[in-house]
């Protein structure tokens, strides 16, 4: 065997063994993340929509056009980065509105976007009291709301 | 008195490049849900309206909330053309503040 060879033998090797190291602990990483269903509280969000949208959760619709980057743990939920894009032309998007199943004020924030406005895209950060479901309901001028959840693990709660 | 940063990214874009926007607002963001050491809650003072406009027109309009973090972060995604953005908020207790940023683009 050449150097070459062992050499690349030897990269392929480390990395396999790398690898291996590090899926399980992502799986486990993922297996702490509860799913939506478990850390939901519908009747406290729905308390938020109906006073900011005056409807209640089986008028969302579950869409893949809506999508939430936000971390899957966080240590604070003083501080959780959220990012939003939603794959429809900013002027047929009426509001962007953010909901927290489990926050004391479940409403969060709306966004409305103008005509400069590239894509229907926003970024904030948030507050979240404890582990719950982020929801993102996008209201279009058609008169339909799309909702895309995704599940924050907060170990310290942001509201206290 | 209330701080704005503002800021684009990239910094220096190309005319018609889609860049981000990002405003800084220093601000307490007080939920009321807070108490301070003798026990007594702090009362409210949030942001509830943020307008961002490039050359006097309509970027986006957010109404935060209490549930909005302290010093917030609000992003957006504009065509870059040259001019001024001009953010203004307003919150609970009636306060107000301003700000404007150049806007500079590489042709």
């Amino acid at each position: 065997m050449n150097r070459r060879r062992f050499l690349k033998g030897a990269g392929l090797a480390l990395g396999w063994l790398g690898a291996a190291r590090w899926l399980p602990a992502r799986a486990q990483a993922d297996a702490q993340v509860p799913s939506v269903e478990d850390v939901q509280d519908l009747e406290n969000l729905n308390k938020g929509l109906k006073e900011a949208l005056g409807i209640t959760f089986d008028r969302l619709e579950p869409s893949d056009k809506v999508r939430i980057g936000a971390p899957k743990i966080a240590e604070s939920g003083a501080n959780v980065p959220v990012e939003v894009s939603v794959d429809l032309p900013p002027a047929e998007i009426k509001g962007l509105h953010c909901f927290v199943d489990k926050n004391p004020f479940p409403h969060l924030f709306t966004t409305e976007f103008g005509s400069k406005s590239a894509e229907a895209y926003f970024a904030t950060r948030i507050r979240i009291a404890e582990t719950a479901p982020i929801r993102i309901v996008v209201e279009t001028r058609d008169g339909r709301y799309l909702l895309a959840s995704h599940v924050t693990r907060v170990t310290v709660g942001g509201c206290g | 008195m209330a701080l704005i940063l503002i800021r684009t990214s990239p910094r220096k874009p190309k005319k018609g490049e889609t860049v981000k926007l990002s405003v800084v607002v220093r601000h307490p963001m007080e939920p009321g849900t807070r108490r301070d050491e003798e026990g007594n809650l702090i009362p409210a003072k949030y942001i509830t309206e943020l307008e961002v406009t490039l050359n006097g027109e309509r970027v986006a309009f957010v109404r935060p909330s209490r549930g909005v973090s302290a010093n917030p972060l609000f992003a957006f995604k504009v065509k870059a053309e040259p001019g001024e953005v001009r953010v203004t908020f307003r919150d609970t207790a009636g306060e107000t503040g301003e700000k404007t940023y150049q806007l500079k683009v590489a042709e």
